[in-house]
């Protein structure tokens, strides 16, 4: 038990692993490529999370504080991981920062990587500056600036969320789910009626993935409560008149084409594989399943392990996850590398 | 990256001007933080292993024997240009062969005469000849006589033609490559071609046809490495047409439509350049306008068909009529105060052009003049509207289009009616030598010595 | 006591619908064609019915015509659904191909609508023939010649409503025909001049694929004096390639 666990990442799943372990007794060291931990939730802004409506800054970064004020826990940032060589029980890892780091086992949460919308220029992002994404319109909430049209800083009487911006797109070769798009849009759209009450929000959408008990409370409350729409119309097309933005779809229910203008588009944009993952892949030498994603050896049996004996993966490195879930395997992850290091232990001691 | 002026800062695209909208960074801010040069993002985020090129696929037939791909060479002096997930695509840019569009030749005269004037501007040597069929695809789209054998046969064979054609003037074989026209035969011809690359059984059916017809190269398929339309030429040449314009289009505000078949049609192939609206429209036409100095105005149905319908147009025209005005003249004129709608398409000018007049029958009355970017480009160059932009043939009035322009075209049209009569009298001008074209077949002479080869050798 | 039937006892007759029943095996057949033509798999993957097909669709503005209806109908072979939609509804589309760009399962509807539109020919539906009617001058000139539309085929008869001039210089045809600068285009019946040995090679295209069968079964009066015509060029060539072996001598 002399050696640490390196736990790369320190977003909700590293977060929750390097606490797990440290509650346990175990050394970690925690290494993030960012000049903050927090990951996406405090990286990009988040706002309130679902389902417990609790701030991210408070949430998440109660979970910063945690970390950063064990003892157990040695915490480098502005670092990666550039090389990695060894095996369970006696692993170097050597940082960008100069830093060698000799572990144990690994546990990698290095997340995930949102869509870019410019891959869907027909949805109007880019070419229309009130074409926004979800996260966006996070970061309006949490910098208290308020949901207002970027191009000309007014309120918005009509808002429409487009769903599935980045998934389920063959087009663009990302036939996923992201899983909690549905969620945060219906939360969002909820926060938007609650600011602007004048405000209409309209959601278009093929399904309404408000999973587990979230339906009640988000699917069925946004519309009880809040008067938010729901239109079963993936939209095909965004363009402009000059005074408000178009939007073009197919009310599949009524069965009729449909053009509608709003002041303001939200994509909600799906989670894409980490864009370092052929990198950390090959540094790692860990094995990716067929969409880029850190693949898992055993769907339930051992959940939390890699291709590479002694390397272990949570959270959204996976996959589209939610932050709940990604803390969750983070402790199963970390109960994974914990008794893998005392196994090492007790084998080097035979 | 070179930047070409206004559209390197963002715009708003809302109201009738491209303005840029002076967001400070924060409040422009993208979904990723991180910021990579955009070109390398696109192709980053969805690249080979997410959407298949079918490209990869024809090179590993030609390493297994299966087929003989027509290469872009030195010969062509190709430019690079970039598709529309930032892969690369090559554009050749001399020694091409014409394929020419039926209903531009048809009915459209100015639109081919203006890319071969343009070329002949710009000294890039090509072929036109009168070994070419149509590609048919207008038909088979319009009526379904036809197939993807049958178009298969005809892509290959023209193809074929095309690799040959130079052999008649005692030149190395590939030194010209395919250019074509029409919008709707490029569509044709990129979907085709991947049928033919993911089908053994397709090309084996299309190979005993073409064996017959004597139109294989070592016995095997010969397919051509990348499909190109005039426009994607036009859009590399851009700057060097920019240096010879002589006409000031400043004041022009232009509607660029884009064609259904160019685009949408295999739409990873089709060309988006980050210096045209930060690639976020389709490239063509759109940069070649900025280039020139016309003001390009956004309006709300860019992405709509025209209404052609292929069959809609010769046997259904209250459709094509209704669609074309309602959904892109109207808008044009109403929307974006528009003063030309520009195409790149054979149908789409046909449609746009030839549907106006009878709006006055339903009080609809809108006049925009209807032309193609190389008939707009040959006027911002000099180009005479009647002998060579042939706009005559045009119902639209392109006359006040030419007035904005400075163009004296009563004066045009009186020095038109005196060169008919040198016609009369067979006093012709031709824009080549008519002798080269015929390369084979009943017609064809062959040259007293072969024509020098081309600088840069062949393929 | 029950009555007696006198008289001969009528057909089965259903008078809520005037169209003739269709028997099962001929709409499996029609389905069945449609199914396994090389292309389908091609077009068809599946259907998140999402809508951005006819969202774009031109022809769902102006037609009772869904892409998406036509998507549902064949994947769930709908065998009724899909022979009704072949008689009027797949002419609606117009071939734009936006619904193949945007389809989020890489379907595409606009292909499939040509694989029906070739079956429906195929099956000689009086449908079929009823719309390509006003077509048969153009088949004619695109199977005899290659090209689509011939400069003397735009008259003001033909396309009165494109307005009241072909051209806006009075002149005749064949003169401003030949004031085009191109040399190839100095013709009046084709849309550019079309050499007689490519008419040739395009006529033995036509055959081996199955296209000329095609044409027969739409219009069999076309499909003679499409026949006449080609074996006149095909004369024509044979000639020449006579008088060049003799030359050679």
């Amino acid at each position: 038990m002399n050696r640490p666990v390196l736990v790369v990442g320190g977003g909700p799943a590293g977060l929750s692993a390097a606490h797990a372990l440290a509650a346990a007794g175990q050394r970690v060291v925690l290494v993030d490529k960012a000049d903050r931990l927090g990951g996406a939730p405090i990286l990009s802004g988040y706002a309130k999370l679902v389902p417990s409506g609790e701030w991210a800054k408070d949430a998440i970064g109660g979970m910063v504080k945690r970390v950063e004020n064990s003892k157990l826990i040695d915490v480098r940032k502005n670092a990666s991981v550039k090389s990695f060589t060894g095996g369970p029980g006696n692993f170097r890892a050597t940082l960008t920062d100069g830093a060698t780091v000799e572990a144990s086992t690994t546990i990698l949460c290095t997340g995930f990587t949102h869509f870019d919308s410019i891959n869907k220029p027909e949805w109007g992002f880019g070419t229309y500056p009130d074409v926004v994404t979800t996260t966006q319109v996070e970061q309006m909430f949490s910098s208290g600036k308020g949901v207002r049209c970027p191009s000309d800083g007014r309120e918005p009487e009509r808002v429409a969320i487009l769903l599935c911006v980045g998934s389920r797109d063959r087009q663009i070769g990302r036939e996923w789910c992201s899983k909690i798009c549905c969620t945060v849009s219906s939360n969002l759209a909820m926060e938007i009626r609650e600011a602007l009450p004048k405000c209409n929000v309209y959601i278009y959408y093929m399904d309404i993935r408000t999973f587990g008990l979230y339906e009640g409370q988000y699917y069925w409350e946004s519309q009880e409560k809040y008067k938010v729409k729901y239109i079963k119309a993936r939209i095909a097309e965004v363009t402009s008149d000059g005074k408000r933005l178009i939007v073009k779809g197919e009310d599949t229910l009524v069965k009729r084409p449909i053009t509608i203008p709003f002041d303001m588009v939200v994509h909600a944009i799906g989670m894409d594989p980490n864009v370092d993952n052929m990198t950390l892949s090959a540094v790692f030498d860990v094995k990716l399943e067929k969409y880029g994603h850190i693949a898992k050896a055993s769907t339930y049996a051992n959940m939390s392990a890699t291709s590479r004996p002694g390397v272990f993966v949570a959270g959204a490195a996976t996959g589209p996850e939610t932050i709940d879930d990604s803390i969750a395997q983070g402790q199963s992850a970390a109960m994974a590398a914990l008794t893998a290091a005392q196994s090492a232990v007790s084998e080097a001691a035979e | 990256m070179d930047k070409r002026g206004d559209s390197q800062t963002t715009f708003t695209g809302h109201g009738s001007e491209w303005k840029p909208s002076n967001l400070t960074p924060a409040e422009a801010q993208k979904a990723t933080s991180w910021v990579e040069a955009r070109i390398d993002r696109r192709s980053m985020l969805t690249n080979k292993d997410r959407v298949e090129d079918v490209r990869d696929i024809m090179w590993q037939l030609e390493k297994d024997g299966e087929i003989v791909v027509h290469r872009v060479g030195d010969v062509h002096k190709p430019v690079m240009a970039r598709t529309l997930y930032g892969w690369e695509k090559k554009i050749p840019t001399t020694n091409l062969w014409q394929h020419k569009s039926c209903g531009q030749c048809g009915n459209i005269p100015g639109y081919p005469s203006s890319v071969f004037w343009l070329m002949n501007q710009l000294d890039v040597r090509y072929l036109d000849e009168t070994d070419q069929t149509s590609c048919t695809a207008w038909n088979y789209h319009g009526s379904g006589i036809g197939n993807v054998v049958s178009l298969s046969a005809v892509f290959l064979r023209n193809f074929h033609q095309a690799y040959m054609s130079a052999k008649s003037q005692g030149l190395p074989v590939g030194t010209y490559y395919p250019l074509v026209h029409c919008g709707t035969s490029f569509g044709n011809y990129k979907e085709v071609r991947g049928f033919l690359l993911h089908s053994a059984k397709l090309r084996e059916q299309v190979k005993q046809i073409l064996g017959k017809l004597g139109r294989l190269v070592d016995g095997k398929l010969l397919i051509p490495e990348e499909i190109v339309h005039y426009s994607e030429w036009l859009h590399v040449m851009r700057d060097r047409i920019k240096e010879r314009q002589v006409v000031d289009v400043s004041n022009i505000r232009a509607t660029i439509h884009p064609a259904c078949h160019v685009y949408k049609m295999v739409p990873e192939d089709v060309i988006y350049d980050d210096t045209v609206m930060e690639g976020n429209r389709v490239a063509v036409s759109t940069g070649l306008m900025q280039t020139l100095g016309a003001n390009v105005i956004d309006y709300s149905t860019w992405y709509d068909c025209c209404g052609f319908g292929f069959r809609h147009i010769i046997g259904e025209r209250e459709f094509t009529r209704s669609f074309a005005i309602d959904r892109k003249i109207k808008v044009a004129v109403d929307e974006a105060k528009a003063d030309v709608m520009i195409g790149h398409d054979t149908g789409c000018i046909t449609t746009l052009d030839k549907n106006q007049w009878i709006g006055k029958a339903v009080g609809k009355v809108y006049a925009l003049p209807i032309m193609a970017d190389c008939q707009f480009a040959a006027l911002a160059l000099g180009a005479h509207p009647y002998k060579l932009a042939q706009l005559h043939w045009h119902a639209s009035p392109f006359e006040t289009l030419l007035e904005k322009l400075g163009i004296d075209w009563q004066k045009a049209k009186v020095e038109f009616e005196k060169y008919l009569e040198e016609v009369k009298a067979g006093r012709i001008e031709t824009l080549y030598d008519p002798k080269r074209a015929i390369t084979s077949g009943p017609g064809y002479v062959k040259p007293q010595k072969a024509i020098a080869a081309p600088a840069g050798g062949a393929e | 006591m029950t009555a007696q039937m006198t008289a001969e006892r009528p057909a089965i007759s259903d008078p809520t619908s005037s169209k003739p029943v269709v028997p099962y095996e001929k709409l499996e057949q029609v389905f069945e064609d449609i199914r396994s033509h090389v292309l389908y798999d091609h077009e068809l993957h599946g259907c998140l019915n999402c809508g951005i097909c006819t969202a774009t669709c031109p022809s769902a503005h102006y037609y009772d015509y869904s892409p998406r209806e036509i998507v549902q109908l064949l994947w769930t072979e709908n065998l009724e659904g899909i022979y009704d939609a072949m008689q009027e509804k797949i002419w609606a589309c117009a071939q734009c191909y936006t619904c193949a760009a945007r389809c989020p399962f890489q379907n595409s509807p606009g292909g499939l609508v040509m694989l029906m539109r070739e079956v429906a020919i195929k099956h000689g539906m009086q449908s079929a023939k009823d719309v390509l009617r006003p077509f048969s001058r153009v088949l004619l000139k695109v199977i005899s010649t290659g090209n689509q539309l011939a400069p003397n085929m735009i008259t003001r008869d033909a396309f009165p409503d494109w307005g009241p001039n072909v051209t806006k210089i009075d002149a005749p045809l064949n003169i401003l025909r030949k004031a085009i600068p191109v040399p190839t285009m100095h013709t009046m019946d084709t849309a550019w001049e079309v050499n007689l040995k490519t008419s040739v090679e395009l006529y033995s295209i036509w055959e081996a694929t199955g296209v000329l069968d095609q044409l027969e079964q739409v219009d069999e009066n076309l499909f003679d004096v499409v026949n006449d015509v080609m074996d006149e060029k095909r004369d024509e060539y044979k000639e020449w390639l006579e008088e060049q072996a003799e030359a050679a001598e």
